[in-house]
């Protein structure tokens, strides 16, 4: 589990970018974020926009506007092309990085926002579209609003599939082949691991009523679902 | 390689050793079966072998005491039956390993094989169930395993003998394998410092590295045994910096380079397995929609239930249908839906075989003209020839007479009823299908903080409870164990008890109501207890998981022998105490201190559960047996000394109450004795007390009046 929080985000090198001012870039992103949001609820009046900030919204929306990336008149805002790309990316990394904490993480829902927060800002392009594709490009956040598409997501469109679910979201009688596991214990890891049942191996799942029944290689293993769920696999 | 001189007839354990090792499910114990010539419980279920069997067998003129060992999935041991495993590898000294290997399940055969080339035993590899193999069209490249281990490798049937003078032959060819895994460079460089500290003379250093790096803690004491303890501390230093070096377990990461490694050697060898499981032979009434098949299984059973109307012997034909049944729709075992329309059928085809067959045709046979005709009244002549005294032929002939009691009721009820039980659930588990059955029970199961596992224990306990709780022990915790031995304990009734409370309540003239009534209380209770010992027992609920062997049909010579060497083994358990149970009765109405102990325990027998005085005999004599026990209410019942009421008030408390004395003994021995006496302690006042409230509760209502 560590390993990819370590290896997908913690690793990234894009904090030591110095295209903008850390500080001034984060402001920046907020206030395109919420922008990018309240659009999404059919809302832009700019007086909603400083109610939903908090109060040093007069500086960053000056900054923003100073960077040719937001517009207002008439009491109305308006995201500018530049503007709109921008926070694009932003909620992508946020509902992205939701999603990874959130169902393959299991992490708590408070933790997952605070760190979704600090994680949109640091994501590098490369990160996300890996995140995006370990994920199977989901298509919403765990709230269920939409997930912006990348470049990665365009690639992969006729393939509406996932790349990485659980081995219970397959159909009975489909094969994948097994990614990670994320056991609660490691007597469970062990137990698995003995049966043949690890990262690499292709997993055919038979059944899942009453319980979960795969097949590795020529063995029959009656599983748990709740077991079967800690087991990510991608489609063969 | 390694020969040694015989011994003569030297003591076994002078013997040069052969050990089997392989996974569970292989086949090692129809190998050590065929090269021995002895029988073990061989059954298709994993990890049926818990002790470990040994057995002569004369190779190549050479006498050699052969080791059947529990199945293991890996050297190192992650389970109890592992560890015996690998305890018995560690002190092989010179002696020579067969592994044993699913042929068409090469890739966890080799996991073993690379262990025993680590561990430097020399050892040749036996590929067993070839023909399994062969009809799922997995062909094995034989010559190129050889190559890729350096050993000899031998395809076997052994349930048929197939290949096994092969491998008779080949043992003089055992030779430990050079094949060695590469692991990643801080696990080779730690296995590197490792083999250094444990010194030259340690065979299997490789091995045992490997071992220290998966956290073996078992392997301690052998450390401190072997080695100064500043060694073992620098090892111990060794394991924790390279496990800082990775974020899973060490034995996880070495497990899955092993795997890893033996992924991709099998692509080299295996290219020839082309074709699908799927296309594995397709039964003739799997073939057909599920609906046709239902209907001829309906018909299937109309025609038997026709047929034993005519003539109660056509039971008898239960038991090749369950075989057909077992076979054919097996795999339906575990199906969502159609899982319960085979279980039910196999349900009952099992009541009529052991039901109707042995608890009704072959039990009337038994008591009425071979103990009622021959042996009764020729012993009764013989005794009055040769003891002139009453008193000493009362204790044979009497009312409560050794050959007129105990032997009746041993050989002419219990057997029949547990040899026909034995048998149906012989062919159960040789079939595959009871881990179905697990997979169908586990929801159940794990309300009561168990899982599908402990289906076979509590099956196998309507056999006969004390084998049942010994057979506890494939179980995963030590908590689960403790649930299922009180279960059994309490409500599970035996199949010599079973027999006869089924014949009481299949009585003319008692009503369906208080078989229902009966049943429900004791599922209710069993499920009740099972859920509150979750509840209150400390521990974490384990993951269900099972492996699920393929549906085989059931061997009948190993059916027969299987059979027989439980009803010895139930014979020499059973008989001594229905004869000392008899005796109990005996002295104790000659001194009249039946009668004694009747009054004392009339206010709670008499008053409390509203039975008749001589039910207290039932009870006293249910401590030795529980079928005992039952056999009293049996003749109160025949003797119209019972009501409906009273009937099942006896019954219900009479199936929770104590266990048998062996059965008693055995939880000693696997659970220890606090365990035991809590148990009893519980079982005894719990019993009464639900028979008292049934007893309240009916008379309250005036169902039976």
């Amino acid at each position: 589990m560590r390993r990819w929080r370590k290896g997908f985000l913690g690793g990234s090198k894009e904090h030591q970018d110095t295209r903008f001012e850390p500080r001034f870039d984060c402001q920046v992103d907020e206030v395109l974020e919420l922008a990018w949001m309240l659009e999404e609820e059919g809302e832009n009046s700019l007086e909603e926009l400083r109610a939903r900030s908090d109060d040093s919204f007069d500086t960053q929306f000056a900054n923003a506007r100073a960077a040719k990336q937001i517009e207002a008149s008439d009491g109305r805002f308006m995201l500018l092309p530049e503007g709109r790309e921008r926070a694009r990316e932003v909620i992508r990394r946020h509902r992205l990085t939701e999603v990874l904490l959130t169902q393959v993480l299991e992490m708590e829902e408070n933790q997952v926002e605070s760190d979704a927060c600090r994680f949109e800002h640091i994501l590098s392009p490369e990160a996300t579209e890996s995140v995006c594709t370990l994920l199977g490009h989901p298509p919403t956040c765990p709230h269920g609003k939409p997930i912006p598409r990348g470049a990665c997501c365009e690639k992969f469109r006729k393939d509406v599939t996932p790349l990485v679910t659980q081995l219970v979201e397959l159909r009975p009688g489909e094969e994948a082949r097994i990614v990670f596991m994320t056991p609660k214990s490691h007597a469970l890891l062990d137990r698995l691991t003995s049966l043949g049942i690890v990262p690499g191996s292709e997993i055919r799942l038979h059944q899942k009523q009453p319980t979960c029944v795969v097949k590795v290689g020529e063995t029959d293993i009656a599983i748990d679902c709740n077991v079967a769920k800690e087991i990510f696999v991608k489609r063969v | 390689m390694h020969h040694r001189c015989a011994t003569g007839t030297g003591s076994k354990q002078d013997l040069p050793r052969l050990i089997l090792v392989g996974n569970p499910n292989v086949g090692k114990s129809a190998t050590f079966g065929a090269l021995t010539g002895k029988y073990v419980t061989v059954s298709n279920y994993p990890g049926t072998t818990v002790e470990v069997a040994e057995g002569t067998a004369l190779i190549n003129r050479q006498k050699r005491l052969v080791v059947d060992t529990p199945g293991a999935n890996s050297l190192v041991p992650m389970s109890e039956d592992e560890q015996v495993t690998r305890d018995i590898l560690l002190e092989a000294d010179s002696d020579i390993v067969i592994q044993v290997g699913d042929a068409k399940n090469i890739r966890r055969a080799l996991v073993i094989s690379t262990q025993l080339a680590e561990m430097e035993l020399p050892f040749v590899l036996a590929l067993n169930m070839a023909d399994e193999a062969r009809s799922r069209g997995i062909k094995i490249d034989l010559e190129a395993i050889r190559k890729a281990l350096g050993v000899t490798v031998i395809s076997t049937v052994a349930s048929q003998r197939k290949g096994i003078d092969r491998l008779i032959a080949s043992i003089a060819t055992a030779k430990t394998s050079p094949h060695r895994i590469r692991f990643s460079r801080p696990i080779e460089k730690a296995i590197k410092e490792i083999t250094e500290l444990l010194g030259d003379n340690v065979r299997g250093s490789r091995g045992l590295a490997l071992s220290i790096l998966s956290g073996d803690e078992s392997l301690i004491p052998w450390l401190y045994r072997n080695l100064s303890e500043d060694k073992v501390r620098q090892i111990e230093a060794v394991r924790e910096n390279t496990q800082a070096r990775y974020p899973q377990p060490l034995g996880y990461v070495i497990n899955l380079q092993r795997l890893q490694a033996l992924d991709r050697l099998l692509h080299t060898i295996q290219a020839t397995e082309d074709v699908k499981a799927d296309r594995a032979v397709q039964h003739p009434l799997k073939s057909l929609h599920p609906l046709v098949t239902l209907s001829v299984l309906g018909g299937m059973i109309f025609g038997l239930h026709m047929l034993t109307a005519i003539n109660p012997v056509f039971a008898l034909l239960a038991l090749p249908l369950l075989i057909l049944t077992l076979y054919m729709l097996g795999d339906w075992g575990m199906h969502p839906v159609l899982g319960i329309p085979v279980l039910l059928v196999v349900l009952y085809f099992t009541w009529v075989f052991v039901g109707s067959f042995g608890a009704g045709t072959a039990v009337d046979f038994l008591q009425d003209t071979v103990f009622g005709r021959l042996v009764n009244p020729a012993s009764s002549w013989i005794l009055k020839h040769v003891l002139p005294w009453e008193l000493a032929r009362e204790l044979f002939i009497g009312d409560y007479g050794i050959v007129t009691m105990a032997l009746t009721y041993a050989f002419a009820i219990v057997l029949p009823i547990v040899g026909t039980f034995f048998i149906a659930f012989g062919i159960l588990e040789d079939s595959g299908y009871l881990p179905r059955l697990a997979v169908m029970v586990d929801r159940i199961f794990k309300r009561m903080g168990l899982n599908g596992k402990a289906v076979l224990p509590m099956i196998l306990g309507l056999g006969c409870d004390t084998m049942a709780t010994l057979t506890t022990r494939i179980l995963d915790t030590k908590r689960e164990r403790i649930i299922v031995t009180l279960l059994l304990a309490l409500g599970v009734p035996c199949s010599a008890q079973l027999g006869v409370i089924l014949g009481m309540l299949g009585a003319p003239g008692v009503p369906v109501s208080v078989a229902i009534i009966w049943a429900g209380v004791v599922l209710l209770i069993l499920f009740k207890v099972g859920y509150l010992a979750g509840k209150l027992m400390p521990g974490e609920k384990t993951d269900f998981i099972l492996e699920v062997p393929p549906i085989r049909m059931p061997q009948l010579e190993n059916i027969v022998v299987k059979t027989l060497a439980r009803i010895e083994w139930y014979v020499k358990e059973a008989v001594p105490l229905f004869v000392a149970g008899t005796l109990v009765l005996f002295i104790s109405d000659k001194l009249h201190l039946l009668q004694a102990v009747q009054n004392l325990a009339a206010p709670l027998v008499q008053g409390f559960l509203g039975l008749p005085a001589k039910a207290t005999e039932a009870f006293i004599v249910g401590f030795l047996r529980r079928d005992y026990g039952v056999a009293g209410f049996y003749q109160m019942s025949q003797a119209g000394e019972l009501d409906l009421v009273q009937m099942l008030v006896g019954l219900v408390t009479v199936t929770l109450f104590i266990p048998c004395l062996a059965n008693f003994l055995v939880i000693i021995k696997e659970r220890g004795l606090k365990t035991a006496v809590y148990m009893s302690l519980f079982i005894i006042p719990y019993a009464f007390l639900i028979g008292g409230i049934l007893n309240w509760v009916l008379r309250i209502t005036g169902a039976y009046k």
